[in-house]
């Protein structure tokens, strides 16, 4: 179906109208069966170690001598100051509201489009390009034997975009030069190609990229730990390939942040509270490092770039506050001790935080609206700067059209409705919040230098060991459902054997893979085709060589280079990573 | 009387390289003294070589995109092997659980847990370790 022609009220009407019919009993009240509630009911005489999720044993309240002395001499810190535990800015939300900051996409361009500006129009402060996995994480294009043979997930989870034309038709009348913009490319080998397809629309809209606002992500946590794909760059480029986006920026794009590390995705892959923290600062030194080793920009900047990063927000709300307060404190405390670096500017981390889609359940999935505030709310009096909410049907589908505006809704009721905008920190200063805050601290340090001893960041990932880490904690945490000292309401406990409340899951759209074929073909018939190849000779040039890969990238772009021929140049110059893990 | 442990094909039918759920359910069937093969993301003609040629009782579909894909899958399967059972487990909505039960495969999506699952894999392959 294609709803183009339906925009505005109208469409809007439609949706909701649809949404609440589904819900109205069709029989009356009193002719409805009673459901059966099932599994455990009775809390009070189950076995129970209390301790954050992470592991760190709880007492059952904390006084003054609970707080290690090395904390207390920083406790009376002020918000935006060294070392910055209490927060990145010194008027927190009175002067700067969190940025609203979706995943969104699905389907053709046109249909990510449409739901991007759905989003603005209900409140986003900042949007979210997402491209299809299959297609934009492999760098395939639509018609490589692997997506033929898979041809109805293509567009399931991000509209597909193979060349600069269909990232355009995605980004149609939205106001990148006012807005932040995500322009996707959370995988290693697909952020120089959807960062350097956002950058040319800009441009030939006329834009000065020195003014241009956003960011991209390439991810080490999600392409080499969380989710692998079949084939993957080896780490070594990808790293090269982030200093080279990081270097890029300097120069051209001082606005963007070139590369977030994204630790939501070892998180949920996972990594524990302080194994997150530990981890993301591990990866931070791997990028510093090798900025530092080419002497090619000021290491300043380059910690001022790596210094916007994500953090998984889930259930155990005060344990994941405090670990937003330690993140600041332990980046003030790297720079400082590893690089020398004290000035405020570049030391005050800035933190996105993402809800935890894991947590959100397959049953009964209205709870998840509850589940999704909550979370949400540890992110607020964490501190963040930006914030996505996952959709209540997060564990069934992509969000719905009314999930996402769910998830919208959700952080308009935090900001307007609670007062939390108006006191900085609102947890500084109780005895627990310090300690735990402390206690993460300790834990994740201890946690980098596991990495470090076992030769890196980078290195735990090619040998497996990051991976190890995170599936003895998945493990874990089924075993502790199993025994019953894990409860998720309607799953584990609480269970319904029918429920008036269902949800269906968005069913997307059914036409993203025959209009990429047509897509595809229609590029490859209209393009300049020698300015096209001589921009792929480049490309495999500079990647031989050692020169930075975006300027030649900049150009293949603009000269309507396909994904799948930047991906044949990737595969061919640097081979394939050798994957730790048996998925 | 002890019999040889029966062995599971686990695939992914999509380009999706989520590996979590599939990895617990592995260790889950393997301590459960299943012999568990894992072969990552596969095409349906890769799915049944693999099938047969590690002569498996069961097999494991994660579904992580369309559920046509997994349906693709199941029917090369049944062709080549139908007396084969499979059962799967992914994000699945509930509209295509319903459309996979209909065609005999049993589904488990997130928040099934993991002793549900392997009961399932002792009842589809007819085995109960000692």
């Amino acid at each position: 179906m294609n709803f183009s022609g339906l925009k505005g009220n109208y469409f809007l009407l439609f949706v909701n109208k649809s949404f609440l019919a589904s819900r109205r009993p069709a029989t009356p009240v009193s002719a409805r069966p009673i459901p059966q509630v099932h599994g455990r009911m009775n809390h009070d005489s189950r076995p129970r170690r209390w301790n954050t999720v992470s592991g760190i044993p709880l007492k059952s309240f904390y006084s003054a001598e609970d707080v290690p002395a090395e904390h207390r001499r920083i406790m009376d810190a002020a918000p935006g100051a060294a070392p910055f535990h209490r927060g990145a800015y010194a008027t927190g939300y009175r002067t700067k509201a969190w940025r609203i900051f979706q995943l969104s996409g699905f389907g053709k361009p046109e249909d990510e489009n449409e739901r991007i500006k759905f989003l603005l129009a209900n409140g986003e402060t900042g949007f979210l390009m997402e491209h299809d996995r299959n297609t934009a994480d492999h760098c395939y294009n639509v018609d490589h034997p692997d997506v033929l043979a898979r041809r109805e997930d293509v567009g399931l989870t991000g509209a597909v975009m193979q060349s600069v034309r269909d990232i355009a038709i995605c980004m149609d009348g939205l106001p990148i030069e006012s807005t932040y913009g995500h322009a996707g490319g959370a995988v290693v080998q697909h952020a120089p190609f959807a960062l350097a397809g956002y950058w040319t629309v800009a441009k030939r809209r006329g834009l000065d990229l020195r003014t241009l606002a956003g960011t991209g992500q390439s991810d080490f946590f999600l392409t080499y730990l969380g989710c692998v794909t079949k084939q993957q760059i080896p780490t070594p480029a990808g790293l090269r390939f982030n200093a080279d986006i990081m270097e890029f920026c300097s120069k051209h794009l001082p606005r963007w942040v070139p590369v977030s590390i994204a630790g939501y995705n070892g998180a949920d892959s996972g990594l524990n509270a302080f194994q997150e923290l530990g981890a993301l600062f591990a990866n931070a030194v791997e990028y510093l490092d090798e900025i530092k080793r080419r002497g090619s920009m000021s290491l300043e900047e380059a910690a001022r770039g790596c210094g916007g990063v994500s953090f998984r927000m889930s259930m155990d709300i005060i344990e994941e506050a405090c670990k937003l307060r330690a993140a600041r404190l332990m980046w003030t405390q790297l720079l400082e001790r590893r690089y020398g670096i004290t000035n405020p500017k570049v030391a005050n981390l800035r933190i996105h935080c993402v809800t935890a889609g894991s947590m959100m359940t397959w049953q009964q999935p209205l709870n998840n609206i509850v589940r999704g505030t909550l979370m949400a709310l540890a992110g607020v009096l964490g501190g963040v700067q930006s914030l996505g909410v996952s959709g209540y049907d997060e564990a069934l589908s992509i969000p719905s059209e009314h999930a996402h505006q769910m998830s919208v809704r959700i952080q308009q009721v935090l900001q307007n409705e609670t007062n939390l905008a108006a006191v900085t920190d609102p947890l500084g200063g109780s005895y627990y919040v310090e300690t735990l805050t402390a206690q993460l601290v300790e834990r994740a340090w201890q946690f980098f230098d596991e990495i470090e001893q076992q030769g890196g960041f980078l290195a735990t990932l090619d040998s497996g060991w990051l991976h190890a880490r995170a599936a003895e904690n998945q493990h874990a945490e089924f075993m502790a459902q199993d025994s019953g000292e894990r409860v998720v309401v309607g799953v584990t406990d609480f269970r319904e054997d029918i429920s008036p409340y269902e949800v269906d899951g968005f069913m997307g759209v059914d036409d993203a893979f025959d209009v990429a074929i047509a897509r595809l073909e229609e590029v490859r018939r209209t393009r300049g085709e020698r300015r096209a190849g001589d921009a792929l000779r480049e490309l495999e040039r500079v990647c031989r060589g050692s020169d930075n890969i975006m300027p030649a990238m900049m150009e293949a772009l603009d000269a309507e280079v396909t994904l799948g021929e930047v991906g044949d140049v990737w595969r061919g110059v640097f081979g394939d990573w050798n994957t730790p893990i048996q998925t | 009387m002890t019999t040889a442990p029966k062995r599971i094909l686990m695939a992914k039918t999509g380009l999706d390289g989520h590996w979590r759920g599939p990895t617990i359910v592995a260790r889950a069937l393997r301590d459960a003294g299943f012999e568990v093969i894992m072969v990552g993301m596969v095409t349906a003609d890769e799915v049944v070589r693999a099938a047969i040629d590690e002569d498996v009782d069961l097999v494991g579909l994660n579904i992580g995109g369309h559920v046509d894909v997994a349906e693709r899958a199941i029917a090369a399967i049944r062709e080549a092997r139908p007396e084969l059972p499979i059962f799967c487990g992914g994000v699945v909505p509930p509209w295509a659980k319903k459309r996979l039960e209909e065609k005999g495969v049993e589904v488990y999506p997130p928040g099934s847990q993991l002793p549900e699952i392997v009961d399932a894999a002792r009842r589809l392959t007819r085995w109960q370790a000692d």
